[in-house]
C-alpha cells in the first residue's frame, strides 16, 4: 500500500476506519487490487516511483457524506483527489496528481436532478455520464440536444471542470462555458451554491449564472479549491435539422482568407466546430505524400515553393467542412449564403454538399451515423477506430499524452506552429507528424489548437523519452507565447510555469487563495501547479 | 480533418423545472462476492476464433453478445444496468480496444479483470499466447494450440473458471487499446 505523504500507517488506518463509518465499509477501497483500478491507463510514469497512484479510494453517495470525508481528511491531513467518472484519459484519468492521495470517487452521486426542455438546461451530479444523461433525454423525448465529448464516457461535471470540449456550436461545445450554477463542498466542509443558487428558494439557478458580486465558479475548474457536487448546464434546443457542406480552396495562401471567412460564420454562432483539412497534405497522422516528402527533404519549404507545389499537384490546398444546425429552411439558406460569401472572398473556391439529417435522429438510425458526437450522441466508437495505430503501426503505444498549443486563428500562426512542432520532433529524432499542410483544431471557437500527441508506454525507458519530447514541445511553444489549455498531471507544474507574466503573479495569486481556502492543503495538492504551502517549496 | 477522433488514432415531455430526483439504479454491492455463473460472453464477430468461443459458450447456455463497432451499445444498453444491481462475471474474446474499454467501465461497478490471455497471430496463422492471472490460467494457456482452435478451448476455460478465488492486480491494465498492424492481436479475458 502507498501511504499519503507524511501520514503514518496507524493514522491512515484510523482514517480509513472513520471513512468506513462515514460512507459504509463497502465503499472504502484499500486493497492493492482495488486501488490498482484507479491507476491511469495512459500514465507516462507507468511502473515508476513517480507514477501517481492512490493510497485508497472512498465513494460517498451524498453531499453530506462528501462533507464528512473532507472533515476526516482535515483531521488526519490526508490529501483527497475527487473524480467523477475518472475517464479523462491523457489528462490523468482516475489517478491523483499527488502520489498517495485518497481518491474520492463520486460515481455513486449519479442523480439527474433536472432536465428542462423549455428553458433548456440540465442539473446533474458528478457521477452522471454523458450516456446516462443522453439516455434520460432520449427515453423521455425531451427536445434538447447535448454537446458531448468524444469518447462520451465521461461526465458533464468532470469534463467541464477539466475544460473539456465538444463539437456543436460555440456556446455549447465549451463545456465549462455553458455551465450555469454549481454546488461545492469546500475544503472546510461547507456547502456553497454559486449564481442564483445562493438565493434561498430560487427557482432559476440554471437560468442566470452570475448572481451578484464576484463570480467564483472558475475557481473550481482545473483546480483544487473545492469538490463540486452539483452542476447546471445550458442545453441546445433540439434543432430541426443538421446539414454539412465542404469548401475547398485552390492555393496555399488561400488559407488565411478561408480562416477569416470561417471565423465570420463561427463568431456569428451559425456553425458547429469547423473541420479544417488539406486534400493535398495527406492528413494529420498519415506520413506526407511522397512528392511532399521530397519537397521537405531539404528543409521546411518556402511559401513560394509550396504554392508551386500546389500548382503542380492540381488539387485544392485546403478544405473545411461546415456544420449547420437549425430549422431546415435556415440551414439550407445558410449553406447557400456561405457559398456566396466564400466565392466572393476566395477566387476558385469550390463546394460539395454533404449530409442533411432531420433531428432528432430516430434510435434505429443511430448505429449507421458516421459521426455521432456531431449530433450530440455519445459514443465509444473512437476506440474501435483506433485499435490499429497508424503512427506506430507495428509497435503500438499503450496510450498518449496530449499537448495543445493555443494559437491565433490565422494562417501564419498555423504554419509557424506546424514548423515548430516539426522541428522539435526532429530535434528528438522522432518522426514528426507535421508538414506545411497540417491543420488546426477549433474546439474553442476563438482560438486554434495545434495538437501534439506523444505516445505513452508500459516501458519506463520509452516513457522517459516521451516525457523529454513533451517537455520540450511545451517549452518551445511557450517561447513563442503559446499556452496550453490542459495537460496530464505529470506536466502541470511545467505548464503552470509557462503562465509566468510578472514573475508568476497568476500562480502566486492562486497559491494565496489555496492557503486561505484550504489551509491544510487536503484538496488535490499540485493540481495545475497549485501546491499547498506545506509542499510548495519541495514540490513545485 | 483534425478532431478528437483523429487525435486518438495516434496513440483515443418536459419536466419543466421540476427536480426529477430519480437516482439511477444503485451500484452493485462493492464487496459482495461475484456469483458463479457467467453472465455474458462477449465476442468480436470479425474473428473466427472469437466466433468459435461464443459458439461454445452459447452451447453451454451462456448468453453471448457481439462487441460491435460501438461498445457503448453493449455496456450502456445491456451490461451496466444489470451489473449495477448485481455484479456477475463476464468473459470475452475480442480485440484489445474492447477489453480496454470494458476494463475502464467495469471500475464503476467494482469489477476488474480476473485474467487475460493475449493472442498474437502472425500472417502464417501461428499464435503466441501471453497469459496473466491465476496459476490455473497460466497452466491452461500452456496447453492452448499454437494455431487455430484456441477460441473454443478458451470458452471451456472460462466456463470452468472459479470466480471466487482470490485475485491480485497482475492482470489489470496490461496494455492500452492499440494493436500492431503486422499481426492480429486478440485477447481472451474475464472480468469479475
Amino acid at each position: 500500500m502507498v501511504l499519503p505523504p507524511n501520514v503514518s500507517e496507524a493514522d491512515f488506518s484510523a482514517a480509513l476506519g472513520e471513512f468506513r463509518s462515514a460512507v459504509g465499509a463497502d465503499w472504502v477501497f484499500s486493497s492493492d487490487a482495488d486501488v490498482a483500478l484507479y491507476r491511469d491507463s495512459y500514465s507516462i510514469y507507468w511502473g515508476e516511483p513517480e507514477e501517481r497512484v492512490a493510497s485508497a479510494a472512498v465513494a460517498p453517495a451524498t453531499v453530506e457524506e462528501v462533507q464528512q470525508v473532507v472533515r476526516i481528511a482535515n483531521k488526519y491531513r490526508i490529501p483527497l483527489y475527487p473524480i467523477s467518472t475518472g475517464r479523462n484519459l491523457t489528462y490523468g484519468g482516475s489517478a491523483p496528481t499527488l502520489r498517495g492521495s485518497l481518491v474520492v470517487d463520486l460515481k455513486r452521486m449519479n442523480r439527474i436532478l433536472a432536465v428542462d426542455e423549455k428553458r433548456h438546461f440540465a442539473l446533474v451530479e458528478p457521477g452522471v455520464s454523458y450516456f446516462d444523461l443522453y439516455n434520460h433525454i432520449r427515453e423521455r423525448n425531451l427536445e434538447v440536444m447535448l454537446d458531448v465529448p468524444d469518447p462520451g464516457w465521461g461526465s458533464p461535471v468532470g469534463n467541464s471542470l477539466d475544460h473539456g470540449v465538444g463539437y456543436t456550436t460555440a456556446p455549447f461545445r465549451d463545456h465549462f462555458g455553458s455551465h450555469c450554477g454549481m454546488e461545492v463542498v469546500t475544503a472546510e466542509g461547507e456547502i456553497i451554491r454559486t449564481g442564483t443558487g445562493a438565493v434561498p428558494n430560487s427557482d432559476n439557478w440554471q437560468d442566470f449564472h452570475y448572481g451578484a458580486g464576484p463570480t467564483i465558479d472558475g475557481l473550481f475548474a482545473q483546480s483544487n479549491f473545492g469538490i463540486v457536487t452539483k452542476m447546471g448546464f445550458w442545453l441546445m434546443p433540439m434543432p430541426e435539422a443538421y446539414l454539412t457542406g465542404t469548401v475547398t480552396v485552390p492555393r496555399y495562401q488561400d488559407f488565411d482568407p478561408l480562416i477569416h471567412e470561417v471565423s465570420y460564420w463561427e463568431d456569428l454562432g451559425l456553425i458547429g466546430m469547423p473541420d479544417y483539412g488539406s486534400p493535398i497534405g495527406g492528413g494529420f497522422f498519415a506520413p506526407p505524400p511522397a512528392a511532399l516528402a521530397a519537397l521537405m527533404a531539404s528543409g521546411w519549404p518556402s511559401i513560394d515553393a509550396l504554392e508551386r507545389f500546389v500548382g503542380v499537384e492540381a488539387r485544392p490546398a485546403w478544405s473545411v467542412r461546415l456544420h449547420f444546425y437549425g430549422p431546415e429552411e435556415t440551414v439550407r439558406a445558410n449553406w447557400q449564403a456561405a457559398k456566396r460569401r466564400f466565392s466572393g472572398a476566395i477566387p476558385g473556391a469550390a463546394f460539395q454538399d454533404g449530409e442533411f439529417l432531420r433531428l432528432p435522429i430516430p434510435p434505429e438510425q443511430e448505429p449507421t451515423l458516421p459521426d455521432k458526437p456531431r449530433l450530440g450522441i455519445p459514443s465509444l466508437e473512437v476506440f474501435a477506430m483506433v485499435a490499429r495505430n497508424p503512427s506506430t503501426a507495428n509497435d503500438p503505444a499503450d496510450g498518449h499524452a496530449d499537448f495543445f498549443a493555443m494559437i491565433p486563428r490565422k494562417a501564419s500562426a498555423v504554419w509557424e506552429a506546424a514548423r515548430v512542432m516539426f522541428e522539435t520532433y526532429r530535434e528528438m529524432d522522432t518522426p514528426a507528424p507535421y508538414n506545411p499542410f497540417s491543420t488546426p483544431i477549433n474546439y474553442y471557437s476563438r482560438c486554434f489548437i495545434m495538437a501534439a500527441v506523444v505516445p505513452t508506454w508500459r516501458d519506463p525507458a520509452r516513457n522517459s523519452r516521451s516525457r523529454e519530447l513533451f517537455a520540450r514541445i511545451m517549452d518551445r511553444c511557450a517561447e513563442r507565447g503559446w499556452g496550453c489549455y490542459r495537460t496530464a498531471p505529470a506536466f502541470q507544474d511545467q505548464l503552470a510555469r509557462t503562465y509566468s507574466f510578472n514573475n508568476n503573479a497568476l500562480l502566486r495569486f492562486r497559491e494565496k487563495l489555496k492557503d486561505s481556502i484550504d489551509p491544510n492543503g487536503i484538496l488535490s495538492p499540485g493540481r495545475y501547479g497549485i501546491w499547498p504551502a506545506s509542499m510548495r517549496n519541495t514540490r513545485a | 480533418m483534425v478532431d478528437r477522433r483523429s487525435i486518438l488514432k495516434l496513440g483515443a415531455a418536459g419536466v419543466a423545472g421540476a427536480l426529477v430526483g430519480m437516482p439511477l439504479p444503485v451500484l452493485g454491492a462493492a464487496r459482495a462476492g461475484v456469483s458463479g455463473t457467467l453472465f455474458r460472453a462477449v465476442f468480436d464477430g470479425r474473428f473466427e476464433e472469437a466466433v468459435a468461443f461464443a459458439g461454445e459458450l452459447r452451447r453451454r447456455g451462456v448468453v453471448t453478445a457481439s462487441a460491435g463497432p460501438d461498445l457503448a451499445t453493449l455496456w450502456y444498453g445491456d451490461l451496466q444496468a444489470r451489473l449495477r444491481r448485481e455484479r456477475a462475471p463476464i468473459a470475452g474474446l475480442t480485440d484489445r480496444a474492447t477489453l480496454f474499454c470494458l476494463e475502464e467501465l467495469a471500475r464503476s461497478v467494482g469489477m476488474r479483470v480476473a485474467f487475460r490471455i493475449d493472442h498474437l497471430i502472425d500472417d502464417r496463422g501461428r499464435v503466441e499466447h501471453d497469459p496473466v492471472g491465476p496459476a490455473a490460467i497460466l497452466a491452461a494457456a500452456r496447453t492452448l494450440p499454437a494455431e487455430s482452435g484456441f477460441g473454443r478451448e478458451i470458452a471451456v476455460l472460462a466456463s470452468r473458471f472459479d470466480w471466487r478465488q482470490r485475485r491480485d492486480a497482475a492482470a489489470l491494465k496490461r496494455t492500452g487499446p492499440f494493436s500492431p498492424e503486422n499481426k492480429t492481436a486478440l485477447v481472451s479475458w474475464a472480468i469479475a
